[in-house]
């Protein structure tokens, strides 16, 4: 629930409860105003009458009225218990009960004693009270719709920057060239919020820059000392003095820094394709560039007896062809390393997805983990864990989802495409 | 052949001097990029190594500085940068060729004389070991005692190495990585150097070739010819 409906279903019942109060407290108030004077014309009436008989010593004559009307009882029995009262009568002319205020007490007239009841109609009370209630009624409701359509105009426009900062924070891309910049704003919750946020993107986006220039620092710098390590290793094997022990450790230095040399290249290939240092403009014919790297790797499909099946239809991606040229060579590479003897490798390509399959008797990989970083399994040493870990990011980045699967005996790598370029 | 190694790494500088020295070239080296710049306008070189950072000055300068002054020294840079970048920018600066460090130094001397070999139109494109094999670069053919043998492109460019690199021990790796570049770590696994140069001694021996190719201690093979 948005917190401007919250606030609103919280705001409608409290304004109801108010008024409902309100309108009876109000309806209280008048009817007790009205009653009273009902009464205070009721006393009147009485004070008329007695005046007459002190006046007179004899009854007055009655004029009834439809409002108002007078009972003279000689036939005392009872004391009233009541001074004023409200009583239901039926009205024979309009056909319905009426409700009507009484005054009753006693009249002496001489030694006689009676019962005089004044009846004043409570009709017009009853037809004010009506009409009031229904204002009232009718205010609650205008003023709730009312209410409901400004508040949401104005939270509308109130919340309208609010929009914006997280549109804006939705679309920023960590590797943008420059931290987020949201605008400033006169409403207090905004403007600390935007500042809040833009000092928070600052901190972040200095500590990523300088997290990447470390990388590419780092990066370019091992390559010199590894240089070094590689030219002496190489100019002391030249030497005449040494003997099988000597070179063969030097071959081992040389062959754990070819080793170093390729993790230390993955490791930076990978933090390339995160920090997005390519631009991915480049038009790739898929299908020339799967044919040519099964042509180079001839000689080892060949060597390792290799039954090697291509479906090549001609397909063109918006990609970059280094890495697609990295994102293809992993593949094939994976597929003929671990291939058994005399296994079989096949690549479909198709408008919507490549698929590089190869036979196991291995069973299936771990799917969840065949992507992941340094992830190998059966031990194998040689690699360097990282060759999956590439082409999962390149995909990524290509916004290729890819896919491994096991069927039918064969481990199967698909890499879907959205969007292929059209000849 | 006269060349001009600049590299600033004293290590890196001394090993390429010695390695190339042993190759038969004329090594002068310098460190920084004032004393390459006199060097340059002072005297011709046939290769210049180059390294891209240098105190001083970026090489990417002094390829300019070449071009600028009409020099036509061979230029092979050697950097620590593996962009592709650098490489477009360096080869279009003029530079004939492009070697990312780390990088073997058989690799370096065998770039180093493609350069030369390229630069030096006077016919100087077979290469020959002691009157009995000789190795056409243009033509890519190999006589052995005047009777051209058939090689595979492979094979061709195992015999080239070893020519060019020839006296000198190569390790499997620099040889896997010179053939097979970025898959060398199939041709590595299924010892695929060892097929290859089963059959190129092969080919030689049966050809009327000496048996010069042998295996040092099974780390890496060299070619021995006096």
């Amino acid at each position: 629930m948005k917190s401007f409906a919250a606030y609103q279903r919280f705001n409608t019942w409290v304004a109801i409860v108010i008024f409902l109060l309100g309108s009876l407290a109000f309806y209280g108030v008048l009817q007790y105003v009205l009653i009273s004077q009902l009464n205070d014309s009721l006393k009147a009436e009485k004070q008329e009458i007695s005046d007459y008989v002190k006046q007179y010593h004899q009854l007055p004559v009655i004029q009834n009225t439809k409002h108002q009307w007078i009972i003279i009882d000689s036939n005392l029995t009872v004391l009233p218990k009541y001074k004023f009262r409200t009583i239901s009568v039926y009205n024979n002319a309009e056909q319905e009960m009426r409700e009507v205020r009484q005054l009753q007490f006693i009249l002496h007239v001489g030694s006689r004693q009676y019962l005089v009841q004044v009846n004043k109609s409570q009709a017009e009370t009853e037809d004010l009270l009506q009409l009031i209630a229904i204002l009232a009624f009718g205010m609650i409701a205008l003023l709730l719709i009312l209410n409901y359509f400004v508040n949401r105009k104005l939270v509308n426009k109130l919340f309208k920057p609010f929009q914006q900062t997280i549109t804006a924070i939705r679309e920023y891309k960590i590797g943008q060239s420059q931290p987020l910049q949201l605008p400033d704003s006169h409403v207090t919750e905004i403007h600390v919020l935007n500042n809040s946020l833009n000092e928070m993107s600052q901190r972040i986006y200095t500590e990523y820059r300088s997290l990447k220039s470390f990388t590419e620092n780092a990066a370019h710098e091992m390559q010199t000392p590894l240089a070094v390590i590689r030219s002496s290793i190489e100019s002391m094997i030249q030497q005449n003095n040494l003997d099988e022990t000597g070179i063969q450790q030097l071959i081992a230095i040389d062959d754990n820094m070819q080793k170093l040399i390729k993790l230390h290249q993955s490791l930076l290939l990978l933090a390339k394709i995160e920090n997005n240092q390519f631009a991915l403009n480049e038009i790739v014919a898929l299908d020339q560039l799967i044919q040519s790297k099964c042509d180079e790797k001839k000689s080892f499909i060949e060597t390792r007896q290799l039954k090697l099946q291509l479906q090549l239809i001609p397909v063109q991606v918006l990609f970059h062809r280094q890495l697609t040229d990295i994102l293809i060579n992993n593949l094939l590479n994976n597929a003929i390393r671990y291939t058994h003897e005399k296994g079989e490798i096949s690549v479909i390509l198709s408008k919507e997805k490549l698929m590089i399959c190869n036979t196991s008797f291995q069973g299936s990989l771990d799917a969840t983990k065949v992507f992941k970083r340094f992830y190998r399994p059966m031990q194998q040493t040689e690699g360097t864990g990282l060759g999956l870990a590439i082409v999962h990011e390149i995909c990524r980045l290509a916004e290729w989802p890819v896919h491994y699967i096991f069927e039918k005996n064969e481990h199967r790598f698909i890499i879907q495409f959205f969007k292929t370029v059209a000849k | 052949m006269k060349l001009l190694i600049i590299e600033d790494e004293v290590t890196l500088n001394k090993t390429m001097t010695g390695f190339l020295t042993a190759a038969g070239y004329l090594c002068e080296t310098v460190s920084n990029f004032n004393d390459a710049v006199d060097k340059i306008d002072l005297y011709e070189y046939d290769c210049i190594v180059l390294d891209i950072m240098l105190p001083g000055g970026s090489g990417l300068e002094l390829l300019q500085y070449l071009k600028t002054n009409k020099k036509n020294d061979g230029v092979i840079i050697i950097s620590a940068k593996d962009s592709l970048d650098d490489k477009i920018t360096g080869l279009q600066l003029g530079a004939d060729d492009y070697l990312t460090k780390p990088f073997h130094l058989p690799e370096l001397s065998m770039r180093v004389a493609a350069i030369i070999r390229r630069k030096k139109m006077d016919g100087q494109n077979v290469l020959n070991i002691n009157n009995w094999l000789l190795l056409d670069t243009i033509a890519q053919k190999v006589t052995i005692q005047q009777h051209e043998i058939e090689l595979t492109q492979k094979e061709y460019q195992l015999l080239l190495f070893f020519v060019v690199n020839k006296n000198r021990v190569l390790s499997k790796s620099a040889i896997a990585q010179h053939l097979w570049g970025d898959d060398m770590d199939l041709a590595d696994h299924y010892d695929f150097i060892y097929t290859h140069i089963k059959n190129l001694r092969k080919k030689i021996l049966s050809a009327g070739g000496e048996d010069c190719i042998r295996s040092i201690y099974g780390a890496g093979y060299k070619m021995q010819v006096d």
